[in-house]
């Protein structure tokens, strides 16, 4: 159901107490810096804007291969909240190698049992943002591909 | 001309970094970081504070109202809190939830509170040290307090309605965009479903901003005087409400105007424009 990396990534947080699921969000905050674009590398899309869902501006890049498959990288503004950033890590890593198809169609409900239910019900902006910003650039660019074919 | 105060009324309201550093393990303190972002003390917080949510901790999860006495109590108590400790807050976005967390241990007759000037962001500007060790301090035995203050420092919808008949003084704290009704959340956040835009008839826009320094310690007295007592006609004499959306901007300017220039009859009126902008029956006003 779920991209095989992301699946592993919801298994290992549902069995974390949650003092240590804060933990492991707050350290994959911390990596989120790792998913910025590198010196060299080429997307088909870049999004970068700030809007009124986030605190700062939010940037996603979309690279996809030769065989349909994603690759993301993302940059985030100072102020980005650290639930943000973390989802940013957390969705970075399990959706890498997904296909854009594969992640428009990605139902949300991972995210509870990712981030748990009381951060949500108290954050649920901030935990979708980052899913809803991935899902939107591979909706874009699965448009531009259909139009490309439509017209070949 | 009025006279201009030359020092805050309650100096002793606000501690600045130096002395929080000298005064960090003393028996009678406890530092408290409140913050919007949920997670932001699980990265790394001033050695010793111990963590408030003003949503988890400080909210009744099914009521829009505070927690009870009994759960204030239990709050103090796991945090080693008595009724003696003396309360530093401090917190992100220039201290806007450690207000409101003092603003709340208020409600609940807790007197010895103070706001660590700048805040986190400072703190961390500054380069004093941070840690993710988190404290743990022994139970104490708060008593439940035998009542709630909300006639003190709170205000409620039918007495901002009062207020705005009368002519007394409102403060609008949010930015001037909510204040005109372009906007019905401030710049950058989402929108929190209310259905109209707008202010409470009569009320001053004072954005909560104005009492503050680029580096979000708060302005001095005179300049405090100038805005709020010369500048929207606040005074000794006249009971005044302050709102923002939510409370947490309009607790900010409740402790300018309460600790800082040393009104005792100011009120927080919490509901803000998330009750008044739905509330059927409340009037409002459009434009500047």
């Amino acid at each position: 159901m779920y991209p095989p990396k992301l699946d592993k990534i919801i298994h290992l947080f549902e069995m974390l107490p949650e003092v240590e699921r804060r933990e492991t969000l707050v350290s994959y905050a911390d990596s989120a810096k790792k998913q910025e674009p590198r010196t060299g590398e080429q997307f088909q899309l870049e999004d970068v804007r700030k809007d009124e869902e986030c605190a700062d501006t939010v940037g996603v890049y979309l690279h996809v291969d030769e065989n349909g498959k994603a690759h993301f990288r993302m940059t985030l503004g100072p102020e980005v909240q650290t639930l943000t950033r973390a989802m940013t890590a957390i969705l970075c890593k399990g959706l890498e190698g997904a296909t854009p198809q594969e992640i428009l169609e990605l139902p949300s409900d991972f995210v509870t049992r990712i981030v748990g239910a009381e951060l949500v019900r108290v954050r649920s902006q901030t935990t979708y943002y980052i899913l809803t910003r991935m899902k939107g650039i591979c909706k874009v660019y699965l448009h531009r591909e259909r139009k490309m074919a439509s017209a070949a | 001309m009025a006279t201009q105060p030359a020092s805050y009324a309650h100096p002793d309201a606000l501690v600045d970094a130096d002395w929080l550093e000298q005064h960090s393990k003393d028996n009678n303190v406890r530092i408290v970081e409140s913050n919007e972002d949920i997670l932001l003390y699980d990265t790394g917080h001033i050695p010793g504070a111990v963590h408030i949510d003003w949503r988890t901790d400080l909210q009744d999860p099914v009521i829009r109202d505070y927690i009870a006495p009994q759960k204030f109590a239990e709050l103090c108590r796991r945090n080693g809190i008595t009724p003696e400790t003396t309360c530093i807050f401090y917190g992100d976005k220039a201290n806007w939830w450690a207000c409101y967390a003092l603003w709340a241990f208020r409600l609940f007759g807790h007197k010895n509170v103070k706001i660590l000037n700048g805040g986190r962001d400072k703190w961390k500007a500054d380069g004093r040290s941070m840690t993710r060790d988190v404290p743990k301090y022994p139970a104490t035995e708060y008593p439940v307090p035998e009542k709630r203050y909300d006639k003190e420092v709170r205000a409620f919808a039918d007495e901002a309605l009062a207020q705005s008949r009368n002519g007394k003084p409102l403060i609008d704290v949010r930015s001037p965009g909510e204040f005109k009704g372009d906007v019905t959340h401030m710049p950058e956040y989402p929108q929190e479903g209310v259905l109209r835009g707008g202010h409470i008839p009569g009320a001053k826009s004072v954005p909560w901003k104005t009492a503050t320094n680029e580096d979000n310690t708060f302005k001095s007295a005179s300049e405090l005087a100038k805005i709020y007592l010369e500048g929207c006609g606040v005074s000794a004499d006249n009971e005044t409400i302050v709102y923002c959306r939510i409370g947490e901007r309009s607790s900010h300017t409740w402790f300018v105007l309460t600790y800082l220039l040393g009104l005792d009859n100011v009120r927080n009126y919490d509901g803000s424009w998330t009750e008044w902008g739905n509330k059927v029956g409340a009037p409002i006003e459009r434009g500047a």
